[in-house]
């Protein structure tokens, strides 16, 4: 199934230099310019995405201010049926997974990745929306440093009808990065403490450049039997003082919820007292 | 920490003699080994010595045939399992609420049935306890947790119990675990690091949690933030066996043997280990380290085992040594109270090593097993836990 990107600049006569840019499962992404927005991106939700993308619609209106911005929602019939369209924010800049392959990230970017990440999750969790797959390829470093998060289409929003089984044997999750609670499908369990067990193990990636979990697995099987059983070693770094940034990271990555910190503001609370005992911004 | 004392058969007259000496402290009542008269009336005596007073409920078995239980009016008389529904709970707390107001006491122990394995039933059973509980009283309610070993053993079911406390909002936890295998001491690394798990990750809630039918094994249970252990005399009080709260049971008193605690070893010995120990001239490492005047009788002959040192002074040494342990067992710090405890097993398995190199053992009560599922245990809280016990260690 594709995409004509002529065909499709015929659709949306207002944006120019259309570029197609990424292509997932569930839809295609497009860089484009607007006359009022300059840089903008342009998501085309393939058919049988849209339940997901008002999920993920619902959830970005939530939570706004580390999400790009969303600035117009619309539908047009095409050969393949009914296409959702979305223009949203382009964040110039670098995926951290993509930052990565250049190495880990020394100490002012690591802890401002933390900042960014914790508060975001303090924004979503005070509006009842987990985004649920937090990992280094959905997250965004733009030219300032700041850390915006993308991708909320497995986002759960607590006062919303979830969209999983209640006897699915595994609920939605990147392997490596989902808490256990999420890829056994604990319903029950799965709160903020699961975002911040993904933030966990993604600033750990962040500051040793591999994900352990990943690293040498045979199999997706093999990534969740690690990520249930292992304890990663303790972070040893040189500029952390009184082992207080090890601490918070081995105490988000914890096999139960009960065993992290008891609510992302929480979380946040202690990244902000390590940070000023550290002398980060 | 504070040491509870757990009331067991024939310890009316020592918790009474204990908590004066102490100057107060806490008595947990047992409707078991307690007529209704009696209850009532050593509450008000132990009231009196400025002790306080809680009434364990002892549901964990709700079709025990025990006279002295049944004979209760808090107690079913026809319990099943369909009929005892939220009319039959609210009746058993109405009952069970006034005789806690009678005695005096501060806090309501609400009854728990042991799980043998924590599923949604025994969940469901758990919750409708408490709403009975909280429709009956305003007095702060202690939520009982009885659970087998196995299910102590399984860290799913141990997220599932923490998952309910978080989702109540009680003022405590009474912790009742049965130990694996009914030994008396545990050398189950697995069951010990769960069973810290489990308090501590209650006591990051916020509840007060008290560990009940405890021994000097649970002194580590100080790391985890616990507020009191319960301990008494008789073996079926220091560790949860559910088979005395059926009338088959023999009592202990039948089988009486009188067994020195060496504080220093957290074991326990025979007198016959200890007149060996005299003559091989190893008894100094015994004697009792913080020193107990009920234990000076029996170091001053030279064959303790004639000494006459009585099963009273056995117990009377091996409660008041043991509050001397929970007194000292929680340093200002998480950090500091995880090294004395280390530092205290280091030094236990030195001893222990060196009595069993001059065949001086504890047999069923020596501690020497034990001491390595007590250091897995904490190193895990450590892992586990550690960070967030250390940074909220004096709220």
């Amino acid at each position: 199934m594709g995409i004509n990107v002529d065909w499709l600049a015929n659709n949306f006569s207002d944006l120019s230099n259309l570029k197609l840019i990424g292509e997932g499962g569930q839809k295609w992404v497009f860089i484009c310019t607007h006359p009022k927005y300059n840089q903008i991106v342009l998501k085309l939700i393939k058919p049988g995405g849209e339940q997901r993308l008002m999920r993920e619609i619902e959830a970005v209106r939530r939570v706004p201010s580390c999400v790009p911005t969303i600035h117009d929602i619309g539908v047009f019939e095409s050969e393949l049926g009914q296409l959702v369209w979305i223009l949203e924010d382009y964040i110039d800049g670098r995926t951290l997974s993509d930052l990565l392959k250049d190495g880990p990230l020394a100490k002012t970017r690591v802890l401002k990745l933390a900042h960014d990440l914790l508060c975001a999750a303090v924004e979503a969790e005070a509006r009842n929306v987990f985004h649920r797959d937090i990992k280094p390829d959905n997250i965004k470093l733009d030219h300032t440093g700041k850390a915006w998060l993308l991708d909320f289409g497995i986002a759960r929003i607590l006062d919303m009808e979830s969209r999983t089984l209640t006897d699915a044997v595994s609920g939605p999750h990147s392997p490596g990065y989902g808490a256990p609670e999420q890829f056994r499908n604990r319903k029950k369990d799965i709160d903020g403490r699961a975002d911040l067990f993904a933030i966990g193990v993604t600033i750990y990636e962040a500051i040793s450049g591999s994900n352990p979990f990943i690293v040498g697995a045979r199999d997706r099987l093999e990534i969740l039997r690690r990520v249930e059983t292992i304890q990663l070693p303790r972070l040893t770094l040189d500029w952390d003082v009184n082992s207080a940034f090890a601490d918070l990271i081995s105490s988000l990555m914890q096999k139960f919820p009960y065993q992290r910190p008891t609510s992302c503001r929480e979380a946040y609370n202690w990244f902000l007292e390590i940070n000023e005992l550290l002398g980060g911004n | 920490m504070e040491l509870f004392l757990q009331l067991g058969f024939g310890m009316m007259g020592l918790s009474k003699d204990l908590i004066s000496m102490w100057g107060g402290g806490t008595v947990i009542l047992s409707p078991r080994d307690l007529e209704p008269i009696q209850i009532e009336k050593i509450g008000a005596e132990l009231l009196s010595l400025n002790g306080k007073n809680l009434v364990d409920p002892q549901f964990y078995l709700p079709r025990s045939d025990h006279h002295r239980l049944t004979s209760y009016n808090y107690w079913p008389q026809n319990y099943d399992t369909q009929g005892f529904d939220d009319s039959n709970r609210e009746k058993m707390l109405e009952a069970l609420v006034a005789l806690n107001y009678k005695i005096g006491t501060c806090e309501v122990i609400v009854p728990g049935e042991r799980a043998e394995e924590v599923e949604d039933l025994w969940l469901d059973s758990q919750v409708a306890l408490l709403k009975a509980a909280q429709n009956t009283t305003d007095i702060p309610l202690i939520a009982t947790i009885c659970l087998s070993s196995e299910a102590v053993r399984s860290n799913e079911q141990i997220n599932s119990v923490i998952q309910l406390a978080e989702s109540q909002s009680v003022y405590g936890y009474y912790l009742v675990l049965e130990h694996p295998g009914n030994t008396y001491l545990v050398n189950d690394p697995q069951w010990m690091a769960n069973s810290l798990d489990l308090a501590a990750g209650l006591r990051r809630i916020g509840a007060k949690v008290i560990i009940g039918y405890s021994n000097q094994q649970q002194l580590i249970m100080a790391c985890a933030g616990v507020t009191a252990i319960a301990s008494g005399t008789w073996m079926n009080v220091r560790s949860f066996f559910p088979g005395k709260f059926r009338s088959s049971y023999e009592e202990e008193i039948k089988r009486r043997a009188i067994w020195y605690y060496c504080p220093q070893a957290l074991s326990e010995y025979t007198l016959p280990y200890l007149d060996i120990s005299a003559r091989l001239g190893l008894l100094a490492e015994l004697m009792p380290d913080p020193a107990s005047v009920y234990a000076e009788q029996l170091f001053s002959s030279p064959q303790p085992s004639a000494s006459g040192w009585s099963e009273s002074l056995a117990f009377r040494h091996y409660l008041s040594t043991l509050h001397a342990q929970v007194s000292r067992s929680t340093p200002n710090e998480f950090d500091e109270t995880v090294i004395y405890h280390k530092g205290f097993l280091d030094r236990a398995q030195g001893l222990l090593q060196y009595l069993r190199e001059n065949e001086i053992k504890g047999l069923t009560r020596d501690f020497y097993e034990a001491v390595d599922a007590n250091r897995a245990a904490l190193i895990t809280l450590e892992r586990t836990h550690g960070p967030l016990l250390k940074r909220h260690w004096n709220e």
